[in-house]
């Protein structure tokens, strides 16, 4: 096994690559939770965004309006959840069950015509720079821009939500309804924004999957993607920083196990395949564990129905 | 400038029930309003329309003459009416600086300072950056007394704002109330309890079954007179014989009892001692939140302390659960009548039947018979005279004091030997807190005892034989009740020490 310092390299850069779906569909459905709304379609919304993805690649051959197009797929199909919760006042649990198996049983009927067609190459940043240095070149450059927009992004969360107005008004939301509802605040408007924006999210997670990862269309790709995503937000105990660190880990040890399978070490495969999900989940709760602070970041109302007085 | 707000013909008609029937008020600056009733006379639902929080079926609100559109709480507050909610209206997990900056138009600086001019000239101390779950319910309360004063209110609507404050943070908010009053701004205040409404305010409106009754200036009116206009009909007194006797059966006795607890959003509590005699009550005063939550755990059986010893009837019950406790002749009224005592979702006689899974034949070979658990709940809704007869209905739809009724009915008919019970009375109107003390006396009477965890001084002063105050987590000295004083509860209450 040769382990020089340029392979280390580029197995940091491979896992940086794996995490970037978890990150991007974990911190859109962060932002959806804090506001109270649980929305279980997370895999859903990433398949359906995998297929439109690809399929807008295939026919305009324009890699732009399929990313934009696959985060509007997302964008349109979290709209249904989000008219039937929070207009309709149905169970989010029980919507977002429903979405997810709608979403997959949609993208495998959409895609049939697609499977098969050889994807398009993204186009990555600074490629010269990525051969010219060793071990960091791998790491730092030769990404797609959504890569880096996935690394940006729980830092964005994580800045909207302490710093900003919105942020403020988002956290309120999914603290107490009724409070914010009472001092004029637009419960339901806040949460349709959250659940689009999170639907988004999703829908760009799984164009990268389609279009970037493994530049293709296969039906079910993403593979339980999304929940590893759902789960990533309660175990990071709803901090977009730890939603980092937590899909980091998962997409490290799911690329490591897979070396350490081709090397043939002694340890039985279906312990190696259970590995990610192991230490993800230990390590998240051993970071996790400050009981104050998970009171504090605990959105209150999280996937309770509610009702505007009349 | 002087404000005049004036309701015209206000009517508000649920389902079921005339919440509000043609009501007409006038208020002026300058004055302290109460607005009197018991639950479920209508008050909520006036000021919830005041606040913008739901609109009117009929009727006008005119403020300073001006025909006000109230259609949400940013109509209120646009118009300058403030409103302090009995639950109150704060974001738990936000820090008390982001609950107020929330819903504020200017920058975060001079948001600061404005909070800071309020505080330093009310005498407010409350620390910005906490996050408001730490607060004390008097510090919550004023941190939405903040929340008004910040937009400079005409109209300060307080709904049952000492329902969860002392006697010392009450007087505080009266100065505070009164300093309102004198600098222009309209009290409107919401309560069900008569003596405040004597101390503190001018002029008092009742309302009884959604409509208004009498208005009147305080100064003609005594406790009696107005208790009779809310209930509309005249209360009978009570009093306790307090009990003196020294030479009766210990019952119930607590060594060493220690707490410790990992959650810091719960109290530890630091070696308690204390025991009752045979047909005693024994009250425990404090603030909410110095252990009694816990305390009241512990002896019920919810948290087990292995370390402790506590003797019921000679016997060692330390590890027992509640169920096993219950056997033994113990009772328990929670202080949450809605997610403790009951589950709100199931019928009366499902709720009825709940506590009583040992008990003889309401279950035969594993399913349940409902004749006789509804023939048993029918005696209960009957002896506690709880307003209905219809076994079928669900919890939730009864009003607090009759649910109340229903839990003590439930704990009492097995003639325990033993009743703990925590603030009984919270939140209940006056027919309903008389009821109860009543059935907390006769219990006395009947040579059980009781223990009254309650925030309440007047309810312990007139309920307990012996008393003694709970703060952080330890126990005063227990006195007898003769010789304690609301002043005396109120100093040890807040800490500190008499003698």
């Amino acid at each position: 096994m040769s382990l020089d310092i340029s392979f280390i390299g580029v197995l940091i850069g491979s896992i940086m690559a794996s995490s970037v779906p978890l990150i991007l569909a974990a911190s859109g459905e962060l932002i959806t939770e804090r506001s109270g709304v649980l929305n279980l379609g997370v895999e859903g919304m990433m398949i359906i965004g995998a297929i439109s993805g690809f399929a807008l690649m295939v026919i305009t051959d324009n890699l732009f309006i399929a990313i934009i197009g696959s985060m509007l797929s997302g964008v349109i199909i979290s709209l249904i959840f989000g008219f039937l919760t929070q207009s309709l006042l149905t169970n989010h649990v029980a919507t977002g069950l429903a979405l997810t198996i709608f979403g997959i049983g949609l993208s495998a009927m959409l895609g049939k015509n697609f499977v098969g067609i050889p994807g398009k190459d993204f186009p990555i940043l600074f490629s010269s720079l990525r051969e010219s240095i060793p071990f960091f070149g791998p790491i730092l450059f030769g990404h797609s821009i959504v890569l880096y927009f996935a690394f940006a992004l729980p830092f964005l969360t994580n800045y909207f939500l302490k710093k900003t107005k919105l942020g403020l008004v988002v956290r309120a939301v999914g603290d107490s309804p009724v409070s914010a509802s009472n001092q004029g605040i637009n419960v339901i408007l806040v949460r349709y924004c959250c659940i689009l924006y999170g639907g988004g999210m999703c829908g760009l997670a799984g164009a990268y999957l389609s279009l970037i990862y493994t530049p293709q269309w296969i039906e079910n790709m993403t593979a339980g993607r999304g929940w590893i995503a759902l789960a990533l937000v309660v175990f990071a105990t709803w901090s977009p920083i730890k939603v980092l660190i937590g899909a980091i880990i998962f997409g490290g040890i799911s690329i490591l196990q897979l070396h350490m399978q081709a090397v043939g070490f002694r340890i039985p495969v279906q312990f190696l395949i259970a590995l990610p999900y192991l230490m993800t989940i230990i390590v998240l709760v051993v970071i996790s564990r400050d009981s104050r602070k998970i009171k504090l970041n605990t959105p209150t109302s999280l996937g309770r129905i509610f009702y505007k007085e009349k | 400038m002087a404000t005049d707000l004036r309701i015209s013909n206000i009517s508000k008609i649920y389902p079921g029930c005339i919440a509000n029937d043609n009501v007409s008020l006038q208020f002026k600056s300058g004055k302290i309003y109460a607005l009197l009733g018991e639950n479920g006379a209508g008050k909520s639902t006036l000021v919830k329309i005041l606040s913008g929080i739901i609109s009117p079926d009929n009727g006008e609100v005119f403020l300073n003459e001006k025909n006000l559109k109230l259609s949400s709480p940013l109509d209120a507050k646009k118009n300058k009416i403030g409103m302090v909610f009995q639950h109150f209206n704060l974001f738990e997990t936000l820090s008390v600086f982001e609950n107020l900056s929330i819903d504020a138009t200017e920058d975060n600086k001079s948001l600061r300072v404005r909070i800071n001019e309020i505080l330093k000239k009310y005498n407010f101390s409350i620390d910005l950056d906490v996050p408001v779950l730490n607060l004390s319910a008097g510090q919550k309360q004023k941190v939405e007394i903040i929340r008004c004063l910040l937009r400079s209110p005409k109209v300060l609507i307080m709904d049952e704002p000492t329902s969860v404050l002392t006697e010392q943070e009450t007087e505080e908010l009266f100065i505070s109330l009164k300093k309102f009053c004198d600098e222009g701004i309209l009290i409107i205040y919401i309560t069900h309890k008569l003596k405040e409404v004597l101390s503190l305010c001018d002029e008092v409106a009742v309302m009884r079954k959604g409509k208004v009754v009498s208005v009147s200036q305080t100064q003609n009116e005594k406790v009696e007179t107005l208790a009779s206009k809310m209930v509309g009909q005249k209360l009978a007194k009570i009093k306790k014989k307090i009990n003196t006797s020294k030479n009766k059966d210990e019952i119930f006795k607590v060594k060493h009892l220690n707490f410790y607890s990992d959650d810091p959003f719960e109290t530890n509590l630091v070696n308690l001692n204390f025991s009752l005699k045979k047909g005693e009550c024994l009250g425990i005063a404090g603030i909410s939140g110095n252990g009694q939550n816990e305390l009241f755990q512990i002896l019920s059986g919810e948290i087990i302390t292995p370390d402790a010893s506590i003797i019921f009837r000679n016997k060692e019950i330390a590890k027992l659960n509640p169920k096993q406790r219950r056997e033994y002749l113990m009772a328990f009224s929670p202080e949450d009548r809605i997610s403790q005592a009951a589950v709100p979702e199931l019928k009366i006689y499902e709720n009825v039947a709940l506590n009583n899974f040992k008990s003889s034949n309401f279950f035969e070979k594993g399913l349940v018979n409902e004749r006789k658990i509804k023939e048993h709940s029918k005696k209960i809704l009957s002896d506690f005279s709880v307003n209905t007869d219809n076994v079928e209905l669900k919890s939730q739809f009864l009003s607090g004091g009759n649910l109340q009724k229903l839990i003590l009915g439930r704990e009492l008919i097995t003639a325990p030997e033993l009743l703990i019970c925590y603030n009984p009375t919270w939140g209940l109107d006056v027919g309903a807190i008389n009821y109860i003390h009543e059935t907390l006396i006769k219990i006395n009477d009947e040579e059980k005892s009781t223990i009254l965890i309650s925030t309440d001084t007047e309810e312990l002063l007139k309920l307990s034989d012996r008393i003694a105050v709970i703060y952080k987590g330890k126990l005063s000295k227990i006195m007898p009740s003769v010789e304690v004083t609301p002043e005396k509860l109120g100093i040890l209450m807040g800490g500190g020490s008499i003698d």
